[in-house]
């Protein structure tokens, strides 16, 4: 897939703050990338950096095969960004507010108004499209948000928390628009502190804190961090014999009792799993059922920016 | 279905901030009864002073003093001679319309958006800060210019029916026909720049009418000194104060657009 977002030593400093210090990634088209960090670690201000709103302290990016710094207009108007607040015109109709937008984008009469239909029905809102904005829900206006941010269809859309502040009806509406747009080519770089929502829609995930900690695909992240537990269960109950057994496997890299199953950590478990089943029916064992247990990115993203606590 | 996006023309894009903004400022009852009230109250006092000068002649120590203030008037009646000088001294008060009105929409339209946190959306669209600039000078400055003359001309009418021939004579002067063609654009851009300027360092509407309030004072301080006799407004003084004017508008100007930065809108105004 092309790469349609390329930075190299990117660097942002307020006086003293170093917000983001020497950002390389590359994010492709279609993909739906995923940039997690704690709170003050500077995923705003390299939206922003992207986005052409600010300009670097040093380093280069190319963002929609353009430059930063040198085609910061064509780059706002090829991109879309759903900033950290709403802001919208409340004494403005929904629809009004995406015709706005829809003309600074250049958008024609025909295609704008085409394009604010299709939004607000996207988004569940057709039904309100002609009340003010100040009438709406923070929800509602969060899904306001995205529609406009997406209204132009930009080549690569920031999101920043997009599903703060909905209801679960109204978050699985984004997802489905999340991964509808990456169907269709669109790249959505997304900040999120949804773990469960960025293990589900993202392609590749980058921890970040004032820089890339690590960047990787989440099923990838959890292998190289967590292994893969698979989870054994016996009747009546396993026994430190069967356990035994279990370790003397070969590929088994660490195996326990936990809640009267027996936890096994492999690298490969399409291979170990049959030689495991194998070795406990042998052990004289009932083999109930096995089953593959995750480590939930959750578990992937503390210990990630716990060990990056530590060692800095 | 494709969709293809840009970046819409110079004209489209103030347009539309323009046209966004009139409607947002027409939803606002407060702002919209800000600016109407200054208008409505100087015109209702002007046609009332005119008025009433017609009816109640002035007594003989008045129009010692009138005489006095105003050489110019000495010798006509005395009737005509007071509405002659009230007729002009309220052409004066005129001049503070332009003042305050653009200023309340300015403030509005800045700190308004800082409130709504509107701004960031709007800088991540394909417009340039000059032209969001312009576009809010602009929506500030037409309605507070329309305001100023439509009052203008309602106080033209009620000066031509109640009236001297010395009032209508005052107020039909070429120099102050010139002065509210030419002065009040150049007023009202003063105080709009400057209300933009003053926004983009506090967030509290109140506070930022108060510190514009102060463009008033010049304009009060030559009317008192006009009304004491102590400045003569002649054509000479009309030019001196047009051309300051232009060049304090160009330097408020540039100060608002170096004020009005991308980079220090998100990140330093609070």
């Amino acid at each position: 897939m092309r790469v349609v977002l390329r930075t190299d030593a990117l660097t942002k400093r307020f006086g003293p703050l170093t917000a983001v210090d020497g950002l390389d990634i590359e994010v492709r088209e279609g993909e739906v990338f995923g940039f997690l960090g704690p709170n003050g670690a500077g995923k705003t201000t390299t939206l922003r950096l992207l986005c052409a709103l600010i300009a670097p302290t040093s380093g280069s990016a190319e963002v929609a095969g353009m430059r930063l710094g040198r085609d910061d207009e064509r780059i706002r108007a090829a991109v879309g960004i759903l900033t950290e607040h709403p802001g919208m015109y409340e004494r403005l109709s929904a629809a009004d507010n995406l015709r706005f937008f829809a003309s600074l984008y250049g958008l024609d009469r025909p295609t704008a108004e085409a394009q604010v239909t299709r939004f607000l029905g996207l988004m569940g809102l057709a039904e309100q499209r002609d009340r003010p904005v100040a009438t709406f829900s923070r929800g509602m206006k969060q899904k306001m948000a995205i529609a406009r941010a997406a209204l132009h269809e930009p080549r690569i859309l920031f999101l920043d928390e997009p599903t703060t502040g909905l209801d679960p009806d109204a978050a699985r509406t984004v997802r489905d628009l999340i991964t509808s747009l990456a169907r269709d080519g669109r790249t959505v770089f997304m900040c999120t502190h949804n773990l469960d929502e960025a293990d589900r829609l993202c392609d590749r995930i980058a921890f970040f804190r004032h820089r890339v900690i690590r960047i990787d695909e989440p099923d990838r992240l959890r292998a190289e961090l967590y292994g893969r537990t698979v989870e054994i269960r016996v009747t009546p109950a396993p026994l430190p014999a069967h356990l035994e057994r279990v370790r003397a496997v070969a590929g088994v890299r660490e195996a326990w009792m936990e809640n009267g199953a027996i936890l096994v950590r492999t690298d490969d478990p399409l291979r170990t799993d049959p030689v495991l089943v194998r070795a406990l029916v042998d052990a004289g064992a009932d083999v109930a059922f096995v089953s593959e247990r995750r480590a939930s990115l959750e578990d992937v993203y503390l210990r990630i920016v716990h060990e990056e606590e530590t060692t800095s | 279905m494709s969709v293809v996006a840009g970046r819409a023309s110079r004209g489209t894009i103030v347009g539309a901030v323009c046209v966004r903004e009139w409607r947002e400022a027409l939803g606002n009852k407060l702002l919209v009864g800000m600016t109407l009230l200054p208008p409505i109250v100087i015109l209702a006092a002007g046609v009332f002073a005119v008025a009433a000068a017609a009816i109640y002649p002035p007594n003989e120590k008045d129009l010692r003093a009138i005489y006095a203030a105003a050489p110019a008037v000495a010798g006509l009646d005395p009737t005509e001679a007071v509405q002659g000088i009230i007729a002009q001294y309220f052409l004066i008060l005129f001049m503070l319309i332009p003042t305050v009105v653009p200023l309340t929409i300015a403030i509005y339209s800045v700190i308004g958006e800082k409130a709504a946190r509107t701004l960031e959306p709007l800088l991540a669209s394909p417009v340039g800060v000059g032209e969001l600039l312009l576009a809010k000078s602009i929506a500030s400055t037409i309605p507070a210019v329309l305001v100023t003359w439509i009052a203008y001309l309602i106080y033209l009418a009620s000066v031509i029916v109640l009236g001297s021939p010395a009032a209508v004579h005052a107020v039909t002067a070429p120099r102050w026909v010139l002065a509210v063609v030419l002065m009040v654009p150049l007023l009202t851009a003063l105080s709009v720049n400057l209300g933009i300027l003053i926004s983009t360092r506090v967030n509290d509407v109140r506070v930022a009418q108060q510190i514009g309030g102060l463009v008033v004072v010049p304009v009060v301080a030559i009317g008192i000194a006009q009304v004491t006799g102590r400045v003569v407004l002649d054509d000479g003084s009309f030019i001196r104060t047009t051309v300051f004017l232009v060049v304090i508008d160009a330097v408020v100007f540039v100060a608002a657009r170096l004020a009005f930065q991308r980079e220090n809108i998100l990140t330093r105004w609070r």
